[in-house]
């Protein structure tokens, strides 16, 4: 069973170099997407590119320590919208390491053939990763839960993404853990209302459903019109 | 009183969670048979445990655990074997569903749709680039209308002495090298082989629509269909789009445009390419693309949902509500 186990140390999985982020590889030798590879203290680590992940670029704007923001070791994640493997990848690095060998489990939820595609390459070589060609507004892919998740990512682009979210959030989420969900502002409606007043209210909402909302990220600069929302569930 | 179950575990439980009998798999599954369990659960089918359990208590509903508006409960854990058996199937079921999704005929139409204006917009740029090159090196050859066959001739000729004969010109004065003019005659050669390509591609396009969408085919004609199905999305999500969408597909500029500004909206997209359409007067065309799309719309739920294909006989009868709108007398506003 792929417990969390939280009284493991972090071990240095996740570096921070002035601004440059670095995870260590659990595939020695091998890039993902053509990412830096870099040694810190002979440990191969690979570069984490804010501009291409909204978690990196998360990292870099929070006020909290970065790690916080992040799964521990062995953790039971869940991760909607996986896309090409870019961030995954790198979750992938800090929640099971080489081999798997902290018996972490990454359901990574995708609608799309073609991105399931290239996710399947990275299969093999990671194992506790598991894709799931599904719908995120539907139920197919919740059979893949054997239990709730310790920690959540959504990014999924789609009209309602805080919607999907919450209900992810209400039924899949561990009690006091961590999500951090990805917001794309031009895939919601447009409406005259002020950006300010728009995040006011799903800050609103979120705390209406029983989550904190830690911070709001604006991700300006890394990805445009893209908020990341750091939440807990209450203990 | 609930009957809950997922892919190895059932449960019965009552009003505030409280588990009154549980049933777990024994040993360890396969992955086929995990396969199996999973492919049941989302056809709301009940696993051999939940049917055991129902059997004991016919009463209960019978639900899976993320039903909402459950209480509190937990399931039985699987055992650590199981749960390794269970992530591989996951794994399995993802690739069948990749494979299965491969080779679909809407990909195909798209790839074999996208090759051909890929194929036609070099061939255009290309061989317009070799006409004015042959025109400038002989400023006296006659290119006329024909200007495939101008090139054919071209290509055919390895002296440029031997081509000036054939088309009837003196050799001009400037003695471009042989190299160049091989050059020319390659990139001519070039020109005419894409040509071929095009037809090519055009043909396996023509006999996978007809095939795949029978009904819009003999309505818009092979090549047509294959392009509204592509902007639609594929077959299924073309059978579901109103017919003003498919009126306008292709005209998304003219028409958010619109949308934005209140600029007049645009009376048709892709499907101003059939003749019935651009062949009739502009202030009718309007009318027929409308009647058209919404022709379209019946045609593509008869192919999407493996109706009896439509033939020439009811696109004849399609045909005489054109000639019908096209008769109708223009009002005098009418543009």
């Amino acid at each position: 069973m792929c417990m969390s186990n939280n009284h493991q140390p972090k071990s240095k999985r996740f570096l921070m170099e002035k601004s440059s982020i670095w995870t260590l590889n659990a595939t020695p030798g091998k890039r993902v997407y053509g990412e830096q590879l870099k040694r810190f203290s002979g440990q191969e680590f690979r570069r984490w590119d804010p501009y291409r992940s909204k978690i990196a670029a998360a990292l870099l704007r929070t006020k909290q320590e970065p790690e916080n923001l992040l799964p521990r070791p062995g953790s039971n994640v869940l991760y909607l919208g996986a896309g090409h493997g870019t961030t995954i990848s790198h979750i992938h690095d800090i929640v099971c390491g080489s081999k798997n060998h902290s018996k972490g489990r990454i359901v990574g939820v995708d609608i799309s053939p073609r991105c399931i595609r290239d996710l399947l390459l990275l299969v093999e070589k990671r194992p506790g990763f598991i894709p799931i060609l599904a719908d995120a507004r539907k139920n197919d892919w919740q059979n893949a839960m054997l239990q709730r998740a310790d920690w959540l990512f959504q990014d999924v682009s789609q009209t309602g993404q805080l919607d999907i979210f919450l209900e992810t959030c209400g039924n899949h989420l561990k009690s006091d853990a961590k999500a951090l969900f990805s917001f794309k502002m031009a895939s919601e409606r447009w409406t005259d209302e002020a950006i300010a007043n728009q995040l006011e209210t799903m800050k609103a909402r979120i705390e209406h459903s029983n989550f904190v909302c830690e911070e709001v990220l604006d991700l300006q600069g890394y990805e445009d019109e893209h908020f990341l929302f750091v939440i807990r569930s209450i203990g | 009183m609930w009957l809950v179950y997922d892919w190895q575990a059932a449960v019965v439980i009552d009003q505030v969670g409280q588990i009154i009998d549980d049933i777990q798999v024994q040993g360890i599954l396969s992955t086929r048979d995990i396969l199996q369990r999973l492919s049941d659960l989302q056809n709301n089918q009940p696993t051999p445990e939940a049917l055991e359990l129902h059997h004991r208590f016919s009463d209960a509903q019978m639900c899976q655990k993320h039903e909402p508006n459950l209480p509190l409960f937990a399931l039985p854990e699987p055992s650590i074997e199981n749960v390794e058996q269970f992530d591989k199937a996951l794994i399995l079921q993802t690739k069948m569903e990749i494979e299965f999704g491969a080779g679909h005929p809407d990909r195909r139409l798209e790839h074999l749709v996208r090759l051909s204006d890929e194929l036609r917009s070099s061939q255009l740029t290309l061989e317009n680039r070799c006409i004015e090159w042959f025109g400038d090196m002989f400023p006296y050859a006659q290119q006329k209308r024909d200007r495939h066959e101008f090139l054919r001739k071209a290509s055919t000729h390895e002296e440029m002495a031997t081509f000036c004969e054939s088309i009837g010109i003196e050799l001009p004065q400037h003695n471009m090298p042989s190299k160049e003019w091989n050059l020319m005659r390659t990139s001519a050669q070039h020109v005419l082989d894409l040509k071929a390509e095009i037809d090519r591609v055009e043909q396996a396009l023509r006999m996978l629509s007809n095939e795949y969408l029978p009904s819009v085919s003999v309505l818009l004609g092979p090549l047509l269909a294959a392009r509204m199905c592509v902007e639609a999305h594929g077959r299924e999500r073309l059978s579901k789009l109103p017919s003003g969408t498919i009126q306008v597909l292709g005209a998304e500029k003219a028409f958010f445009h619109h949308l934005k500004t209140g600029s007049p909206p645009p009376k048709h997209g892709h499907i101003f390419m059939h003749p019935w359409i651009s062949h009739s007067p502009k202030w009718v065309r309007g009318k027929i693309s409308r009647m058209l799309a919404s022709k379209v719309s019946i045609a593509a739920k008869i192919d999407a949902f493996q109706g009896e294909a439509w033939t020439e006989k009811d696109v004849e009868k399609i045909g005489k509500r054109v000639e019908v709108l096209r008769s109708a007398k223009r009002k005098k506003n009418q543009k």
